[in-house]
């Protein structure tokens, strides 16, 4: 009843979700065609993330705090960089840094680094609970640049932004960190904004994607993606 | 649009910031008379050429401050304010 | 009936094996695929498509390209369609526009005949004398003038928007756009190339070549192999903003490009030349006849007159003559004998040439709605032609005056034109950064010079952005030398209707008599006037208006100067500006449950909160059950619009001290305190709570609306202090529910917590953490409306299972959810002000009686020296508390005035019916001597009624705060 739930969970039940449990995190398995969603998300798909860990770190103290724990975070502020548990870290600023877990779920490296929060306030790494306040999205597949151009005023075509690439900017009017991570020759857009606007930021991409005949698509699909690119 | 270079994200559409008016230096609340005080609050410069101002990149919550001229717009230079500002020690301290 | 076609290669648009039947004004007619609606009309013999604006003249296309208001028709449900630019639709239902009646008969033409009623600048003279004319006047100006119609039952298209983003963009795919974005395409850029026209090549598809040397085909053929170079056809650019920020339209989709250089090629505009009834349909540009033959095949008429001042013209007749239409005269208004390629040609094939001759007036064909003949004179002098001479029947005339730069996207972006020569037509003067032109619009008068300009302004552009900064010079290839010898066409005639501006009907004679009332800067010459304000935006007009002014002014044109160019260059739809509108909207966690629970949501900046929860017909009842449910039992609201911010670091205090009014050093952890927030004049600016959550942890609370506004203000704070801290807005990380009554504290307790509630481990003002539900919540002992209350912080993707626990837990309570009406007559009853709607603009704490939340010990706070200063003045106004002793009397609203002896001294900002007190309270700003406890105060309520209140005290309910410690 507590268990912690997607911020656009009424929307994607509604949209005839099946969350299901899958390596310890709940979330939208498939829209009841895995197969389907295979070659959707190829095309363009939009998943939702949101029930996959991460956590924010911001301080003085954050970078050096985050490097004890085996965070490799990119030296320039907008760069990701994928970790080799598959958690991608990225640097916001000079002094704030976001890991994403890893797709696969189950991940260790929030969960450890959220378990040592109080020793990072200690040093100046302040917690920043990124799970609860940003939903995220990935947005995947060929037409997902020409999608996100209907939303966002920042080039991201992949010869101004490639893979690492990160932007904070505007979508669809609301303020939203892009991150460029492929899964293997797939493009994928990680998207994560305002928790309290994720059924707004799920609408209008949803929207945005019917001329390219995009379409939700869960995990499943994902992970097949992923075996695929191993 | 005009094109504004921040210096957390680089050139970005001017939509993404908001202008937080000029940089002016605050007199000392305590020892300013009234006038001066009065001033500072209510009258703006407004001058023709360049401009010191404050500007903030809202999907970063970042302010920054730019040199700006006000006859052609364009955009001088853009910097952080602990270039200007340091720590100061001595007010309000116990 | 649909007149024969010309044989191919004529047409080259058109797709002969596919016949489109359409309407205009409820006859049937017949085009091809590819026919504009006035091609398909013209081919028909149909030249007449609206009628003016003013005086309701029948007219047509001049330029057959899409650029003026006499093309625009109806559709059904479209209106201002550009009939020359439209591609038709089998069963498409087309209507002359801005006629009463019919365009054959449409009895407002008859306002031709009162045309001295309407002198110049009418719109300001006319209509506002006797007073009240105008209430008549309005019904009928609404009925004839304006453009198109629109449909009401309209149901809405989808329009949107979309960024590209490009090294350079070419504007305009004719020869010297084709050439400059092959020659950038060559150097590896990437490159957008956009096309107004459904096909590349501009004035190479319809113009009549010296030769046919293949220049079209081998440049389409370069970009085709340039796989950088992307092009976009049907495409309009619209708007040249700063930082090569440009608007594309093409179909209902707006595209905002960035370019980091652009090239603009968007060649010219053919322009009517001025003499008497030169409005009437038939009478085309050389331009235009080109196109009807090439494009469309259409042979345009029988008989042709062509008024030319250049070879243009010369070339039209060619054309025609070889198409089939009688060319009855070549009128060249050059007083010289007529020079150039074409023009030998025409005299060699034995052409009337009539030169040092000009149009003095069109004539009407009394059968139909079009031109008839000519009477053509000779120029006697600049602007002068004799009054008799030749009269020549013809079906159609055309014009070739002169043909202007398209200049009007260059001239957005700081391009300087500058008229020159005689004919004054403007030339390119100079150019802004990162940006180039080529072609007609820089003053190329050939394809070949157009192409070496091309060429040129594509490497210009090709090194400024590789950053070796191209010689300024190089910017563009210097135009051509050739000038015209005559003076633009402008020929008065003593009966008028020599139109200057045909889209806004304006004579020679308006403005002259403008300038002579004193309106003769050309700005102000246009306001008036309204020269140059139509759809066309004075691309036909320009010239000959700087030529009027000058003649009259006995200057020269570049004297006059040009009007200000502003976007949007052509007329634009507004869905294409309205696009998808975002707005983003906020919710909270528990925003599906309270739209289960028939809650009515009501919008609080970005977010949606529950009103009450009810049937709107059962509003009163439901907010007053909600009301006495808290003060009785126990209720819940959802308050995680609350604004939350994380405050840490060693310099955490320090921060709260500077930027918050009361003193925060004295707080031990665990203990929460009232933070208020004033602006450096001392104006409150928002208020909440500070919860001390670790030695150097402080989690404060803002307003609703003003969160989002605060937390920029705070970073800037630390911007100018640089202190060692840190501040986080985590507002939509946590959801927050405030659970309020004497039952609250059993509520939580049923639910299970490791936190002790008791009063003494958990009093009035405390602050702890701990599970509740089996979830981390932060807790905080404090409430708005005046009851036992906890407001509950637990983590947004956890609040909807707290939040649906308590409910749970409750039951057994008589627990119900209360909404923000029942809330605010709640926190009313308590006094408690509400940031932003009981402080305004110039609210300090003094007036608010919130002095006791000044720290008084500390040196600074943001707002202390102003607040002093307005302290030191003394109040001008208090807010207090009322009570309406009549329950019978009207209940005030919010901004209701105060009134005393026929003075205003203060309004209403708060008012409700307080269920609990049976009667109407409110707060109010009052004189300060009206502020005593007891006082009476007139509140001027609806309809004017004096309601008779007392000025009670603070708070109305529970006056010794004995509730909300329990």
């Amino acid at each position: 009843m507590t268990e912690p739930r997607s911020p656009i969970d009424d929307a994607v039940r509604a949209a005839g979700a099946v969350v299901g449990e899958h390596a310890g995190v709940t979330a939208v398995t498939d829209y009841g065609d895995p197969e389907a969603e295979i070659a959707a998300s190829r095309r363009l798909g939009l998943a939702d993330l949101s029930p996959l860990a991460r956590v924010g770190f911001r301080g003085p103290g954050a970078r050096e705090w985050l490097a004890a724990r085996g965070v490799e975070l990119p030296d320039e502020p907008n760069r990701a960089r994928v970790q080799p548990d598959g958690s991608i870290a990225i640097a916001r600023s000079w002094t704030e840094a976001l890991v994403l877990g890893a797709l696969r779920g189950a991940d260790s490296v929030c969960d450890r680094l959220e378990a040592g929060a109080a020793d990072g306030h200690r040093v100046r790494a302040y917690s920043l609970p990124r799970f609860d306040g940003m939903f995220w999205f990935a947005l995947t597949g060929a037409s997902a640049v020409d999608c996100l151009a209907k939303l966002c005023g920042v080039d991201m075509r992949e010869s101004a932004f490639p893979v690492g690439s990160v932007a904070q900017t505007s979508l669809a009017r609301l303020n939203a960190v892009i991150v460029r991570v492929d899964l293997g020759d797939m493009p994928v857009f990680h998207l994560l904004g305002d928790s309290a606007s994720a059924e707004y930021a799920w609408a209008s991409l949803l929207d945005a994607m019917q001329e390219f005949d995009g379409r939700p698509v869960g995990l499943r699909a994902l992970h097949a993606l992923a075996r695929e690119f191993e | 649009m005009k094109i504004m270079p921040c210096p957390l994200n680089g050139p970005r559409p001017i939509q993404e910031f908001t202008c937080g008016g000029e940089v002016v230096a605050t007199p000392n609340p305590d020892r300013a008379d009234a006038e001066t005080w009065a001033d500072y609050l209510f009258l703006h410069h407004n001058a023709a050429g360049i401009v010191r101002e404050w500007w903030y990149h809202v999907p970063t919550s970042f302010w920054f401050i730019a040199d700006r001229n006000t006859v052609t717009d364009e955009i001088v230079r853009t910097f952080l304010p602990r270039e200007l500002f340091r720590p100061d020690a001595q007010r309000d301290q116990p | 009936m649909m007149r024969e076609r010309l044989p191919p290669p004529a047409g080259s648009r058109i797709d002969r094996s596919r016949p489109v039947r359409f309407e205009f004004e409820g006859r049937a007619y017949t085009g091809y695929a590819g026919d504009t609606i006035a091609s398909a009309l013209a081919a028909n013999g149909v030249w007449c498509l609206s009628r003016s604006f003013k005086l309701h003249r029948p007219r047509g296309s001049f330029g057959f390209a899409g650029d003026e208001a006499g093309s625009l028709v109806q559709l059904d449900t479209e209106p201002n369609v550009q009939a020359d630019a439209r591609a038709i639709e089998p069963g498409m239902r087309v209507h002359a526009q801005n006629t009463v009646g019919g365009l054959e008969k449409d009895w407002a033409s008859l306002l031709e005949r009162f045309e001295r009623f309407l002198p110049v600048g009418f719109y300001y003279k006319a209509f506002h004398k006797p007073r009240g004319v105008w209430n008549w006047w309005e019904k009928i100006i609404r009925r004839t003038a304006g453009l198109g119609r629109v449909d009401q039952s309209w149901t809405p298209e989808y329009f949107d928007k979309a960024y590209a983003h490009c090294d350079i963009a070419v504007i305009g795919g004719g020869a010297a756009g084709l050439a400059a974005a092959a020659a950038c395409g060559a150097e590896g850029l990437d490159v957008l190339l956009v096309e107004r026209e459904p096909e590349l090549g501009g004035w190479l598809t319809y113009g009549r070549m010296d030769s046919d040397d293949g220049v079209l085909d081998d440049l389409r053929r370069r970009i085709q192999a340039l796989p950088s170079v992307r092009v976009m056809t049907s495409a309009t650019c619209t708007g040249w903003f700063a930082d090569n920020w440009l608007a594309v339209t093409q179909g209902n989709r707006l595209h905002k490009i960035r370019a980091n250089a652009v090239i603009a090629c968007t060649g010219g505009t053919s322009q009517p030349a001025v003499f008497r009834n030169n409005d009437l349909p038939g009478i085309v540009s050389a331009a235009a006849v080109q196109r009807l033959i090439r494009h469309y095949g259409v042979r345009p008429g029988l008989r042709a007159v062509v008024l030319t001042a250049g070879d243009e013209g010369y070339a039209a007749a060619l054309d025609l003559a070889e198409h089939g239409t009688d060319v009855a005269a070549v009128v060249d208004c050059r007083p010289d004998p007529p020079t150039g390629p074409m023009a030998a040609e025409a005299e060699a094939r034995g052409h009337r040439i009539l030169p040092g001759h000009t149009v003095r007036e069109a004539r009407r064909d009394p059968q139909r709605l079009q031109v008839g003949g000519v009477l053509a004179t000779r120029v006697t002098g600049r602007g002068a032609c004799a009054a008799d001479g030749e009269t020549i029947d013809c079906d159609l005339l055309v014009i070739a005056a002169g043909v202007a730069p398209a200049g009007g996207l260059l001239a957005q972006a700081g391009a300087k034109f500058r008229p020159i020569g005689r004919s004054a037509v403007p030339r390119l003067e100079s150019l802004p950064a990162h940006a180039n032109a080529a072609g007609v619009v820089a003053g190329a008068a050939t394809v070949e010079v157009a192409l070496a300009q091309a060429e040129q302004a594509g490497l210009a552009a090709a090194a400024d952005l590789s950053g070796s900064a191209a010689d300024a010079s190089a910017n563009s290839a210097r135009p051509d030398a050739d000038e015209s010898s005559a003076t633009w066409p402008v020929f008065p005639h003593p009966d008028g209707h020599e139109f200057v501006d045909l889209d806004e009907d304006v004579t020679v004679r308006e403005i002259e008599d403008a300038l002579a009332e004193g309106y003769d800067d050309i700005e102000l010459l246009k306001r008036y006037s309204t020269v140059g304000m139509g759809p066309s935006q004075g691309r036909l007009s320009a010239i000959a208006t700087a030529a009027v002014t000058a003649a009259a002014r006995d200057t020269t044109s570049a004297e006059v100067g040009a009007t200000t160019n502003r976007p949007p260059a052509v007329p634009t739809r507004f869905g294409l500006f309205a696009g998808r509108g975002f707005q983003p909207v906020r919710h909270t966690p528990m925003h599906g449950w309270h739209v289960e629970a028939s809650a009515q949501m009501m919008t609080a900046g970005l977010w949606m909160r529950p009103a009450y929860y009810g049937r709107p017909d059962e509003r009163a009842d439901a907010i007053a059950d909600e009301v006495l449910t808290v003060r009785r039992a126990v209720g819940l609201i959802d308050v995680s619009t609350l604004g939350g911010f994380e405050i840490r670091g060693p310099d955490a205090l320090e921060f709260l001290e500077r930027a918050y009014t009361p003193s925060f050093r004295r707080l031990r952890v665990g203990r929460t305190r009232y933070a208020l927030l004033t602006d450096e004049q001392g104006v409150v600016v928002d208020d909440g709570v500070a919860a001390k959550l670790g030695p150097d942890h402080y989690y404060v609370t803002a307003s609703t609306s003003g969160a989002e506004q605060l937390y920029p203000l705070l970073l800037w704070y630390q911007a100018q202090w640089q202190l060692d801290v840190d501040i986080a807005d985590v507002t939509s990380a946590y959801g927050a529910i405030n659970i309020a009554g004497p039952r609250a504290r059993h509520v939580l307790e049923t639910l299970g917590t490791d936190i002790a509630l008791s009063p003494e481990a958990c009093p009035y003002l405390a602050a702890r953490t701990g599970k509740l539900a089996g979830v981390d919540v932060r807790l905080l002992r404090i409430g708005f409306v005046g009851e036992l209350g906890y407001e509950i912080h637990p983590p947004a993707s956890q609040s909807l299972g707290v939040w649906e626990a308590l409910i749970d837990a409750g039951r057994e309570y008589g627990i119900r959810p209360f909404g923000v009406e029942a809330q605010r007559v709640l926190r009313l009853e308590k006094g408690h002000v509400i940031v932003t709607q009981d402080t305004d603009g110039l609210t300090h704490p003094h007036e608010v009686d919130l002095g006791w939340a000044l720290g008084r010990r500390k040196s600074f706070f943001v707002g202390k020296r102003s607040i002093e200063v307005l302290r030191e003045k003394g109040l001008s106004r208090r807010l207090v508390g009322y009570a309406v002793p009549d329950r019978r009397a009207t209940v005030p609203d919010e901004g209701h005035l105060v009134v005393r002896d026929g003075e205003i001294t203060g309004r209403v900002t708060s008012s409700a019916w307080s269920p609990v007190l049976d009667q109407a309270i409110g707060l109010a700003y009052v004189a300060p001597d009206q502020a005593a406890v007891g006082s009476a105060i007139t509140i001027k309520a609806a309809g004017g009624r004096l309601v008779e209140a007392e000025v009670a005290r603070l708070p109305f309910y529970d006056p010794e705060n004995l509730r909300q410690a329990m």
